[in-house]
């Protein structure tokens, strides 16, 4: 079996062997789930071994026929399993292996129901790792709106005490996404053909896959989506409606404000592992998305609109960063930082410059790393004392100090200390912004008011809850204990990490430079 | 024509079965004659047919609709379990007589040639259906239901009757294919007024069946009232066959003048799909929400009906597979735990996971996949459903049902809300051996249909 489908397989098989296990061995069931992410991180870290830095195309491409529909008069369509990993998902599939890893960890302190939450933890991990690595949009879309089963039901059976609602407010939101994306997909099928086989089976093979979407060639003359076609939508060019509405799909998912509103929901209610997975991997399936299908099937429109999105992203921005700030439940002011960093992403993504394409999936890797940690962290207070307002402590330093130590360093991170990972990504995707010939300066200029946010909403939670004299709201300091080993286990690695690449970039943007370049040749021609 | 011959055999047969001691062999018989009638079904695989005078009709795709509803049917009559639990008063054989008999009338509709074929069938069919709406003879509500089923129903037939009429009137002839010859010589303007209204009033008779908005409104009571083994025979029988019979319609004789009744479909279509989906927000019993859920799937198979395209009709087949193989499943779920808790309401399944973790499963499977949730046949229904609009050009129409498949979720997934979150005093179901077996096949099929649709597609 190919590396690709075996990391796709992989958590499946966990997930029927946790399933199937005999209820006398609940006790392994954790055990086998971290084995299972280890062996996951494992195996993505074997991809990266083999993988080659300086090929900018697909590789492990793994292609198997799947679904072949004869449409009559009108052709055929065929739907294939098509994997393949560039330099824009490599990263993120490391990225998923480490979050998912530390997430199983953090899974430790689940008691109830054990077979199905493990089971649906690996079910989410793999159709993560397939909509990161899928090839073909009917294939992406399949694991993109699968996903939100196993985090339904995630939320809504082990969250907190509003978790139905959270839960279907999740489901139903990121839902809309999906069918805005399904809309756009059964548009692009209609309209792009496969030209190879097309050629052979001397009729029209409609695809949908990526590679072929991408190519303006493949397109039928005259058909909706074709560029060259003057089809018109409620008044606008059919190509850029269709970029709009598929847009505002993965928007809704990354999420960009106004579409955020169900972030805080889920992520408050949610127990910490899933909060983990939900801010460290699931937000970025957002921007893959962008990347991958909106920006790389409708360059045209993606250039036409940099202005429109590069504002969305500073909305984002500076809107997350000032609603973090007044937030004072602890999960609820870095589920609104989340919105802020992820701002940048979209900030990034709409220069459509090396700086900020590189800078927006290395914030996506960083901000994964960052928010794993950071819901780590809320998660280790709320367990001791289930109670996650910020004004309900002071000077926690004293009896936890390696706690707040760590604590400091994530939240120094992630407001952007240089030396951290926050910083890079920051820089690039700012530096990206000011550069863009497609988008005003002052776009970029607004944003970097987020950082001064992100040092005021993370420093003042800082003093307030860790520093001065030792005082909790109901008197719950003697169940104040320092970090376990456990705790440590999931902290500390994530820590160094953050430090790792923060001081040497290098290893992220090598992975993306060369798929980068290539991919933004599309742009330079317009 | 095998198949109709077999059944009405069949059905006289297990009536006179009926008269013997022992009850327990019916139902089994009765399996065997579906089975063996599902079998004979497909003699004439790769023929097309005409038989008595061009009065039916038959081809690939008209043997895989039969198909579909005789396999409904099967998993329907498994689920009855001999009728025990129904008391005294229940006379098995006599149902499993009529059932049977319906089913002549689902092939007719299916497979007509001639419409006055379609009336007779829609007459067998119906007149089965009221009576077993009225079935459990003590309750008020399932007389209720029968009156006004058969009332309305009876009002629509009429209507449906004066339409044929009408056609005759302006083309001379009852045969779907002379019928299109005729229309085919004559432009869209130089139509007789007679064939359009008789047009439309054919129309309204069917889609009364199939429950199309505005014609609906006899579905929620009928549904609630009905027992509920009947109401998961209806909603999965008279759909598909209605639809069969729709199609071959307006894709036999009446396609060169889609222009002209497109406006028409449309509308209905959209009203369809909004009086189901909102409506069923608002309901608090899961019968009565399964019910506007047989309204809203009525409407995302108008969609394919409307746009026509060549694919509509593997559309509406796959689609009406997907919707029968869930509908079965959901209702063989209710009619366990309603049993249990005297109740059709969403409460009823509090807790249901926690000690029944299969029957939460197979709710689960069956939810999903009415809401099209990818991997299962609901989605694959869907998308090609969407796919027919998208191809016909008609966007907005994609867009109403788009959203209209949003607000289905809320609904669908309040029972697994109910059945996975909320606690319950839900004690274990005894499940008897067989009828989990029928639960098992029906939910493999959902999923497996949802990885591999191209297993029924590449029939016709």
């Amino acid at each position: 079996m190919n590396l690709l489908s075996l990391l796709i397989f992989l958590p499946l098989f966990g997930a029927a062997l946790v399933l199937f296990l005999p209820a006398s061995q609940t006790k392994y069931f954790k055990w086998i789930t971290l084995g299972f992410c280890a062996v996951e991180l494992l195996a993505a870290a074997v991809v990266y071994h083999y993988f080659d830095l300086s090929n900018p195309s697909f590789q492990f491409v793994e292609q198997t026929d799947w679904i072949t529909l004869s449409l009559g008069s009108l052709g055929a369509v065929s739907i294939d399993y098509l994997l393949g990993i560039d330099g824009i998902s490599l990263p993120l599939v490391l990225l998923t292996g480490v979050v998912m890893l530390v997430g199983a960890v953090s899974s430790w302190q689940i008691t109830s129901r054990q077979r199905a939450y493990f089971s649906l933890y690996l079910l989410l991990t793999a159709s993560i790792m397939g909509c990161f690595l899928a090839l073909d949009f009917f294939l992406f879309f399949l694991f993109f709106e699968f996903m939100l089963l196993p985090m339904y039901f995630l939320i809504g059976l082990w969250g907190g005490p509003r978790r139905e609602y959270a839960a279907i407010k999740f489901f139903l939101y990121t839902l809309l996404g999906s069918v805005l994306i399904l809309v756009v997909m059964i548009a692009l099928y209609l309209s792009a053909f496969d030209p190879y086989s097309s050629l052979n089976a001397q009729t029209i093979v409609h695809t949908f896959d990526l590679r072929y979407l991408a190519d303006g060639h493949n397109y039928l003359p005259n058909s909706l989506l074709n560029g060259l076609s003057a089809h018109q939508i409620m008044g606008l060019d059919a190509r850029l409606f269709l970029f709009l509405v598929l847009f505002a799909g993965f928007a809704i998912k990354l999420p960009v404000v106004p579409f955020h509103t169900w972030l805080p929901d889920a992520h408050v209610e949610a127990p910490t592992p899933v909060s983990v997975v939900l801010a460290g991997v699931l937000l970025k399936i957002g921007g893959y998305g962008f990347i991958r299908i909106a920006y790389n099937i409708f360059p045209d429109a993606a250039a036409e609109y940099a202005t429109l999105l590069g504002i969305l992203g500073m909305v984002s921005i500076v809107y997350g960063g000032f609603n973090a700030l007044a937030q004072s439940d602890l999960k609820k002011m870095i589920a609104y930082s989340s919105v802020s960093h992820m701002g940048f992403v979209l900030l990034g993504v709409a220069s459509l410059t090396p700086e900020g394409l590189n800078g927006a999936v290395y914030q996506m890797v960083s901000h994964g790393v960052l928010s794993a940690m950071l819901f780590v962290v809320t998660g280790v207070l709320y367990d001791r004392t289930q109670n996650r307002q910020i004004e309900a402590y002071r000077g926690l330093a004293k009896p936890m100090p390696a706690y707040t130590t760590l604590t400091a360093i994530c939240f120094f991170a992630s407001l952007g200390l240089p030396g951290f990972s926050g910083f890079v990504g920051e820089l690039f995707t700012l530096m990206g912004g000011f550069q863009s010939e497609f988008m005003p300066k002052w776009i970029a200029t607004a944003s970097t008011l987020g950082i001064v946010l992100a040092a005021a909403y993370f420093l003042w939670t800082l003093q307030r809850m860790f520093f001065g004299p030792l005082w909790t709201q109901k008197g719950v300091e003697s169940l104040l204990a320092d970090l376990t080993p456990r705790e440590k286990i999931m902290l500390l690695p994530l820590a160094a990490l953050t430090l790792v690449l923060g001081l040497f970039p290098h290893f992220i943007f090598d992975i993306t430079s060369a798929t980068i370049t290539e991919f933004l040749k599309k742009f330079s021609l317009n | 024509m095998l198949p109709i011959v077999l059944l009405s055999v069949f059905g006289i047969v297990v009536l006179f079965l009926g008269f013997s001691k022992s009850k327990n062999i019916l139902l089994p018989a009765t399996l065997l004659f579906l089975l063996v009638t599902l079998i004979a079904n497909f003699v004439d695989w790769n023929h097309q047919y005409l038989y008595f005078n061009d009065m039916l009709w038959g081809n690939n795709a008209s043997m895989v609709f039969s198909g579909i509803v005789l396999l409904s049917a099967f998993f329907v009559v498994a689920l009855t379990r001999g009728f025990e639990q129904e008391g005294e008063a229940a006379q098995p054989a006599e149902y499993y007589g009529i059932m049977l008999f319906s089913l002549v009338g689902a092939i007719m509709m299916i497979s007509y040639e001639n419409l006055i074929i379609l009336f007779v069938g829609v007459e067998i069919l119906s007149v089965s259906i009221y009576i077993l709406t009225g079935s459990d003879k003590r309750n008020l509500r399932s007389n209720e239901a029968a009156l006004k089923y058969f009332l309305m129903g009876a009002f629509a037939t009429g209507i449906m009757l004066f339409g044929m009429a009408l056609m005759y009137g302006a083309t001379g002839s009852f045969v779907i294919s002379d019928i299109s010859e005729i229309i085919g010589t004559r432009a869209w303007n130089e139509q007789s007024q007679l064939l359009y209204a008789g047009l439309l009033m054919l129309l309204v008779g069917l889609l009364f069946k199939v429950s199309a908005a505005p014609f609906h409104f006899w579905t929620p009571d009928v549904y609630d009232g009905a027992p509920t083994i009947f109401t998961a025979y209806m909603s999965t029988i008279v759909k598909t066959a209605g639809f069969a019979a729709l199609y071959r319609l307006l894709a036999g004789s009446l396609a060169s003048l889609q222009d002209y009744w497109f406006a028409t479909l449309a509308t209905i279509t959209v009203l369809t799909l909004l009086a189901g989906n909102v409506t069923a927000v608002y309901q608090t019993s899961f019968k009565r929400m399964l019910a506007y859920s047989s309204i809203s799937h009525a409407g995302y198979l108008l969609i394919a009906l409307t746009s026509l395209t060549a694919k509509s009709q593997s559309s509406i087949l796959f689609y009406s597979l997907a919707y029968s193989l869930s509908t079965v499943s959901a209702f063989g779920v209710l009619i366990l735990v309603s049993q249990q808790q005297a109740s059709n309401n969403y409460d009823a399944f509090n807790g249901l996971a926690k000690k029944n973790p299969f029957l939460a499963f197979v709710l689960a499977v069956s939810m999903l996949s009415l809401a099209g949730i990818p991997l299962t046949a609901g989605f694959m229904g869907k998308l090609f459903v969407f796919t027919d609009a998208a191809q016909k050009g008609t966007i907005w129409l994609l867009v109403v049902a788009i959203l209209a498949s949003a607000i289905g979720i809320y609904y669908y997934f309040r029972v697994l809300i109910a059945a996975y979150f909320k606690e319950g005093d839900l004690a274990t179901i005894r499940i008897a051996p067989f009828y989990k077996v029928v639960l098992i096949i029906v939910t493999t099929l959902t999923i497996v249909l949802g990885l591999f649709p191209d297993l029924v597609l590449q029939l016709v």
